[in-house]
Formats: structure tokens, sequence, C-alpha cells
């Protein structure tokens, strides 16, 4: 099979898979719904369930997915850009960061909207970029990127954040269920003013990677030869840098930290389909989506009258998917 | 125009005018709530403790869902479930369709701006910081489920209460110093903005983490060594769990020179009762008061 019907068939099984999710999620909730409710609700007919439907379930099972699909990118990107298939937006510390610029924004009070950025996202993406310049400053000797320093530098750089993230909502009175949301992530409260922050993000990340991709497959040759074969190395690096920090801040600003979509997705796909980053990063994305939706379906369907925050469950699948691919490497 | 067009129009325009000129309640937020000239006859109580009053005001039978955690009065149990108090689902509460939905402090913001940007009426309250903040909540749910009365004549009844332990105190020697933990959670007791440190107060106890400006907050052991206060009020579930505290207080915890647990004033306060700030707080207080100053109760101390 030719690497391109291979990519073919995957990516029509994603699209089986997501559909098949959207319906699930459409239909799984504490309050009974039939299909029969559900196709009138589809076929614009109303109905007693609509808002159900439409504000509630839909929602949610829509930011998961782009969530998904933004963070799956984003560590589509970081692989590439650390040329190390362990790198991924939480191990690398920028969801951490991004968690604490947000709840520093919130505790500071920093409710302001500059250009479309909400003062919250703007935080969330000034800290993420700071963790994963600091982790890129660290973990580099001309040129080369350690595996041991990356991530070692990537997990202490987010151990730090997360402890002042701790700080910060300790210092708040009630603050036991944010603590829960930014630390582990949760899609409960999704609202449709979040899907559209999302968005616009997800669409020009995609875009950019996608322009860049042919640069990031040079990259992979080494910087040295990439230049030598005409690729502006250091602009395009700044570029994914930018795009994959912007993605992942912009996820974890509606989500909370939500780790290793981004590390156990992309590495399937190479598995599947290579790794040409003209088609990786667009299937990175379409796969990040599927897992996240199953992921928190799964979470608001294991316990019967409550729900588990869906890091926990990415977590769960995800850790031991990392100990693997470290034991591989060995 | 006919006349009769004139006077239905005539009509409609002073229901208009009585309407806004209609009493208004403000919920905790500040946002102000018509006075229902109908009751509402579908509630949600997304909080144990404002399940109670809703009972008590005789609001039983319209409320229609209720969090997992509600199981006072008994009738509570067997409503809908919509959920726990930090993690209310919106799904189960929209499909109850309420007219009525009443948060409280610990139930997430963000759930609350959902619930309203689903178009439900959200009546927030917040947890008080004294007993006396009992009446105005009381006074709200009243207005706002359209039993005013039956609030008007709970909160004279608890004013009796705590009138009446408050009279019996009046011979009261001396206030021991107090000490109170939550069963289970270590040395977690109130602070001085707690109600429940208000409650110690009242029933004429001095509080010893009175000192901390916070509701609840960890004591240390040290600290407690320091201050030997001379009861110690474990709020405990059952009494399984107040004997396991105590045996905990005395051994492991290392704390057996304290002067509570060298003179056997180690006491039960229900857990559930207590932690809720409704109508059953005056039971409570008469209860620790009765324990603070049994000779003022008729008891042998």
């Amino acid at each position: 099979m030719t690497v391109r019907t291979k990519t073919r068939l995957v990516v029509a099984a994603l699209l089986l898979l997501a559909a098949a999710g959207f319906l699930a999620a459409l239909l799984s909730g504490p309050v009974e719904t039939s299909l029969r409710e559900l196709a009138d609700f589809l076929l614009g007919r109303g109905g007693d369930k609509a808002t159900i439907f439409r504000d509630l379930r839909l929602t949610r099972a829509l930011l998961s997915f782009v969530v998904g699909a933004a963070l799956s990118l984003a560590g589509a990107i970081l692989q590439g850009y650390f040329r190390n298939p362990m790198a991924d937006p939480f191990i690398v510390g920028v969801s951490s960061g991004a968690s604490l610029g947000a709840v520093g924004a919130l505790a500071l009070g920093f409710d302001i909207v500059l250009v479309g950025f909400s003062g919250q996202g703007l935080a969330a993406f000034v800290c993420g970029l700071g963790i994963v310049s600091l982790v890129y400053l660290v973990s580099q000797r001309r040129g080369v990127f350690r595996l041991e320093s990356l991530l070692l530098t990537g997990v202490a750089a987010g151990a730090m954040a997360s402890a002042l993230t701790s700080f910060l909502l300790f210092l708040r009175a009630d603050s036991y269920e944010q603590a829960v949301f930014w630390l582990l992530g949760s899609f409960a409260m999704a609202d449709w003013r979040q899907v559209g922050t999302v968005v616009p993000y997800l669409v020009a990340g995609l875009a950019g990677a996608q322009f860049l991709a042919k640069d990031m497959n040079l990259l992979a040759l080494g910087d040295e030869a990439a230049e030598a074969l005409g690729c502006p190395v250091r602009r395009v690096r700044l570029a994914f840098l930018v795009i994959a920090t912007m993605l992942a801040a912009t996820a974890v600003s509606v989500s909370g930290i939500i780790g290793f979509v981004g590390l156990i997705v992309p590495h399937a796909v190479r598995l599947l389909i290579g790794p040409d980053h003209r088609s990786l990063f667009g299937v990175s994305a379409l796969g990040g989506g599927v897992f996240l939706l199953f992921s928190d379906l799964l979470a608001r369907s294991v316990l019967p009258a409550t729900e588990l925050p869906v890091g926990v469950i990415t977590a769960a699948v995800g850790a031991p998917f990392f100990i693997y691919l470290l034991n591989q490497r060995r | 125009m006919t006349r009769r067009g004139m006077l239905l129009l005539l009509l409609a325009a002073a229901l208009c005018v009585s309407g806004a000129a209609g009493q208004t309640v403000k919920d905790d937020r500040g946002r102000s709530f018509p006075v229902p000239l109908e009751p509402p006859k579908r509630i949600v109580s997304l909080a144990p403790n404002i399940t109670e009053i809703l009972f008590a005001l005789g609001c039983g039978d319209q409320v229609v869902g209720v969090t997992r955690f509600c199981d006072n009065p008994p009738e509570a149990l067997t409503k809908t479930k919509v959920g726990g108090l930090v993690d209310p689902s919106l799904e189960s509460i929209q499909a109850l369709h309420p007219d009525l939905v009443v948060a409280f402090r610990g139930n997430p913001l963000r759930a609350v701006e959902r619930l309203q940007a689903l178009h439900l009426r959200v009546f927030v309250l917040d947890i008080g910081r004294a007993l006396d903040d009992l009446f105005a909540l009381i006074e709200k749910l009243g207005a706002v489920t359209g039993r005013a009365e039956a609030a008007a004549r709970l909160n004279e009844r608890l004013r009796g209460e705590i009138q009446a332990v408050r009279a019996a105190l009046a011979s009261a020697a001396g206030k021991p110093k107090v000490f109170l933990v939550l069963h289970g959670q270590g040395l977690w007791t109130c602070g001085r903005t707690s109600y429940l440190h208000d409650l110690i107060v009242q029933a004429g106890g001095l509080n010893i983490a009175a000192g901390i400006a916070k509701d609840w907050a960890f004591y240390s052991r040290e600290r407690l060594l320091q201050d030997d206060p001379d009861v110690i009020l474990i709020l405990a579930r059952s009494p399984e769990e107040f004997a396991q505290a105590r045996a905990w207080l005395a051994g492991a915890a290392g704390l057996a020179d304290v002067r509570a647990v060298r003179g056997g004033r180690v006491f039960l306060v229900d857990q559930n009762a207590a932690s809720r700030f409704g109508p059953r707080l005056a039971g409570t207080l008469r209860e620790v008061a009765a324990l603070l100053h049994p000779e003022c109760f008729g008891r042998t101390p």
C-alpha cells in the first residue's frame, strides 16, 4: 500500500470515528434521550431536549474536539521542532506555563480584551512561551537537543509553573473546583464562546503549519542541512514555536491542563502514515480531536452520578504510553 | 377602538404598572429578582442547607431537584439528584425545567453563569459569617419563593430558640477555651470568619483559632498544646467516627496532655447539622452551649 492510500484510509477511518464519537456524545448524558429525539433536533424540529443537545452536549463535544485538535497539532509541531518524539505541550511545560498565566490573570483580575485576545488568553500565551523558551535555552547545546535534558527541563519547569499555579489557587478562598479545573482539565462548563475562541486559532495554526510543513521536513535533516537546502531555519523555527505555543495556550485557557494528547496522537499517526509533515499535521489534528472527544465521553460516563476530570483519562492512557516510548528508546 | 378593547388595554397597562412597581429581592450577587405573584412551581436546590430551608418554608413539594448531599429532611432523598455541590450537572438541571434555581456559595461561579446562559433564573445565596446572617438568608429565600410569611414565622421561632440559649447562659461562669475540629481532616478548624466561630462565641466559649482570619484552616499541634483548650468539639457523622477521632487525639496525634483530653471534655457535635448554614443551627447552638456550660442547662458537669 502506498503512503498516499494509507493516509486516505486513516483519514476516512478518523472521520468515521469522529462521526460515531459525536453521535455517542450527543446521545449520552445523565438525562435519558432517544435516537428519535436526537433526530428531531438534527432535523431542526426543535423538541423538548433541543437545549440539552445544542447548548450542552454539542458544545461540549465540539469544544473537546477542537481542543484535542489544537493540543495534538501543537504536539506534532513540538516533536518536529525538538526532533524528538517525546515532546508534547504538557511534557515540554507549555501547558503548565499557560495555565499559570491564565490563573495569574484571573488572580490579578486581569480581565481585559486586546484585539481578540482575552487578558487571560494573552497571559497564558506569554507564560507558555516563557516556559518553552526556557526549556529551549537550557536543553540545547550547540543546536543539539539531548533527550534527557529536554525531558528533565520540561518536567522541572512544568512542576515549577504548577506549584505557582497551586499557590495562586490556594490564596483564593473557594478554589477547590478551580484547582481541579486548571490542574486536571474539564469540559463540564463548555459554552459556545469557548468554541469560538479556539476555532480561529486552530484554523490559523493549521494553515500556518501546513504552509511551513515542507520546511519542517527539511529541519528533520538537521539545521545546517536545512539551511543549505534553502530553508530559513531561524525564522521557520520561531514561527513554529509561536504557532505551537499559541495553540496550546488557547486550548489551556478554555479547558485547563490536559496532558499527553499531544504526545500520543502525533506518535500514533506517524506510525500509521509516516513522518511526512505535509500530511502529519492535518491528520494529527483530526486524530487529536477524535481522541479527546472519546476521552471526554469516557470521563463523563465512567462514574454514574458524577464525572472525572478529563485529564485523569488522558493521563491514565498517556502515562503508560510515555513509559513505553521511553523504554523503547533505551 | 371598542370600549371593551380600551378596557382590556387599561387592564393590561395596570397589570404592567403593578408588576413594575412590585417588590424585588436581591440575591447575594446583587441581581434583582421580582417577588413573584405566583410562587415558583419547580425549584432546584444546589446545596443541602438551601434544601433544608426550602422544606422548612413549606416548599418541599415544589422542590424538583437537589444535590446528592441533600439528605435532610428525609423527604429530600426522594427528589431527583442533579449532581454535587462543585459538579452540578447542567443537563440534569435543564431537563427538570425549573422556574427557579437556588445556588449557594460553594457552587462554582462558572456553573451559575452557564445556567443563566441557559435562560434559567438562578438565585445565588452566600454563606453567612454569623448565626444572625441566617435570618436574612431565610428572608430572601422566603421572598423569592413567595413564602415571606413562612419565612417570618421560621425566623421568629429561630430567634426565640437562640434567645432562650442566651437567657440560659446569663448565669454562666467564665468562658471555656474551645477547639473545634472536623473529623478525618487532621486538625482542620474554623477561623474567625466562619459562622461556627460565631456559634462557639454565642454558646459562651472562646474559639482558640479566633486569630485566624479564614473560614477554615489547619491548626498546628504545637499551638494546640500551647493554647491548651478546656473543651474540644469534634464534628463527626456518627458516634463511631467520634470515638475514632477521640482515640486519635489522645493517641497518634500526641495530644493526650491537652486539658480537654485529660479532663474528658472532648465532645461530639453532629457534623450534618453543624456544617449546614440552615435552621438546625439553633439546635446545634443549644447543644454546644449545654456542653460548654452544663450548669446553665440543669445538667451535671
